[in-house]
């Protein structure tokens, strides 16, 4: 009965194999995290500022893309036991709400991802003004919308994904939106370089190096770690669409598990590049696992 | 994914009439695929992508870093080392008194460059050495931004922007005279007391 015996050849690719602790382990350590971050945020009054609640969004969307992959892997497992048909209508839109959860999770990466640099980008540039421009009502309103549009994005594509109309603007999206953040980075950071040559007389050199170098390194963390996680799988999708037939993208498209562990690995390392930054919310952090004592 | 099921679906119906492909709950089972006759290796996108990657991170690195440079070749020789043993002294020790013979101007400027150092010194000790002298260090710390700010000296000197944690953290300190693109930006210490002055400022400005 394996019908896809007949063809093979002995030098296939076969699937790579993630073992279920390993992934159900990640996907637990991710979710906790993100969660922590957010119970932090909502308990301390003073993290109540529009940074914090866009790093929020993007602990939400990060919780969200693991949940996922979890429900997915336990999807699996009882469909192996038996407990779940193959081919019920059920199990369909089940996974059809998972995979739009999926995609919903990416969306909302980037786009809090976006509206964290945009932030930043207007404590920068618009500094005096800042309290003005970002109230915390408009933070509030530029989140609904985001999440909106990307719940809405999210599930056309789910339920339109064989088109390739859905999957060509899903992966143009993909290196847009960080070529944008890399640009108003990029601007903060030449702003950042003339504001150092003015204070240049008054310091030593060694201390500038050292600065510079921090700031060139938190930036290529920032961006390296989202695109090391996400676009491979951004690219087994536009594999998957064209070629599937093909043994090269047959051979990529067989690491899709470890993919799939690389975007639960960026779960976990997001709140540490964002929001463990914050002194003020790992005081809180401190704080709530002394009280829990 | 449910999209690449049906892409399997669609296909592997075209090739056989009656595919029960799927004997597990595999997503991706793509029916036959042969692998006779390649000519590159049978990895050669997942290497391609992989290493197109890292080459593409280490030049946005390489990038970043040659943008961030100050590039400023005078500064190397002007700083006499005394200067530089004061101003890494004044650093260390909180409570050490100005020396009542400086010029108040040359004072202003000591003061700035310490505060600068002190900027710089505190991203990059604030990790390591916060544990251990976190009581008196952050008191000093609050005590130390807040003389400044009462005296109000911050044309250019207190940039704190130069401490790339990326802006995790504005200090808006209204009554400061910042100009436009000057920018205070420091550790959160500042916006647990600066909240009340915000606030105050909302209050006039609404």
């Amino acid at each position: 009965e394996n019908i896809s015996d007949f063809s093979l050849n002995i030098t296939d690719c076969t699937q790579v194999v993630v073992p279920e602790e390993v992934f159900f382990t990640v996907a637990a350590v991710g979710i906790l995290e993100n969660l922590l971050v957010l119970i932090a945020v909502v308990r301390n009054k003073n993290l109540h500022l529009p940074m914090y609640f866009f790093i929020c969004s993007l602990a939400i969307s990060d919780m969200l893309g693991s949940l996922y992959k979890t429900l997915e892997n336990i999807f699996i497992i009882l469909c192996k036991m038996g407990y779940l048909t193959r081919r019920g209508d059920f199990e369909k839109k089940l996974d059809d709400a998972m995979d739009s959860m999926f995609i919903l999770s990416l969306l909302g990466s980037i786009f809090s991802l976006l509206a964290i640099a945009a932030d930043r980008y207007i404590t920068i540039f618009y500094a005096l003004r800042y309290h003005n421009i970002m109230t915390l009502r408009r933070a509030l309103v530029i989140l609904a919308i985001i999440w909106t549009f990307c719940t809405g994005s999210s599930i056309a594509i789910a339920l339109f994904s064989y088109e390739a109309a859905t999957v060509i603007p899903f992966t143009i999206l993909f290196p847009l939106m960080m070529f944008f953040i890399l640009c108003l980075y990029v601007h903060m950071f030449l702003l950042a370089r003339s504001h150092a040559k003015k204070i240049a007389s008054l310091a030593t050199s060694t201390v500038h190096q050292r600065t510079n170098m921090k700031g060139a390194i938190t930036l290529t963390i920032f961006l390296g770690v989202f695109l090391c996680c996400w676009a491979p799988f951004v690219l087994h999708i536009l594999l998957a669409r064209f070629c599937p037939h093909n043994p090269y993208c047959a051979c990529y498209m067989s690491i899709f598990h470890v993919n799939g562990t690389l975007i639960m690995c960026n779960a976990i390392i997001d709140p540490m590049i964002f929001a463990f930054r914050s002194p003020e919310l790992r005081s809180t952090f401190k704080k709530m696992f002394c009280c829990a004592r | 994914m449910s999209a690449l099921r049906l892409i399997s679906n669609r296909t592997s119906q075209q090739a056989l009439s009656n595919s029960d492909y799927t004997w597990e709950y595999e997503y991706y089972e793509y029916g036959p695929v042969s692998f006779e006759g390649l000519k590159a290796h049978k990895y050669s996108i997942v290497i391609g992508f992989w290493v197109g990657l890292a080459v593409f991170v280490i030049f946005m690195f390489f990038v970043l870093t040659l943008l961030t440079k100050t590039g400023a070749p005078h500064q190397d020789n002007a700083e006499p080392s005394e200067k530089r043993f004061r101003m890494n002294s004044f650093v260390t020790d909180f409570g050490r008194p100005l020396e009542s013979e400086r010029v108040f101007s040359h004072q202003i400027a000591e003061e700035s460059q310490s505060l600068f150092h002190f900027c710089i010194n505190e991203v990059v000790h604030l990790d390591k050495a916060k544990r251990s002298q976190k009581g008196p260090g952050l008191e000093s710390n609050i005590h130390f931004q807040e003389v400044p700010r009462s005296s109000g000296m911050f044309e250019e000197g207190l940039n704190c922007l130069t401490k790339f944690n990326i802006p995790n953290f504005v200090n808006t300190e209204q009554n400061s005279s910042l100009g436009e693109d000057d920018l205070l930006i420091s550790e959160p210490p500042i916006i647990l007391e600066s909240k009340s002055v915000m606030q105050s400022s909302h209050q006039i400005l609404d």
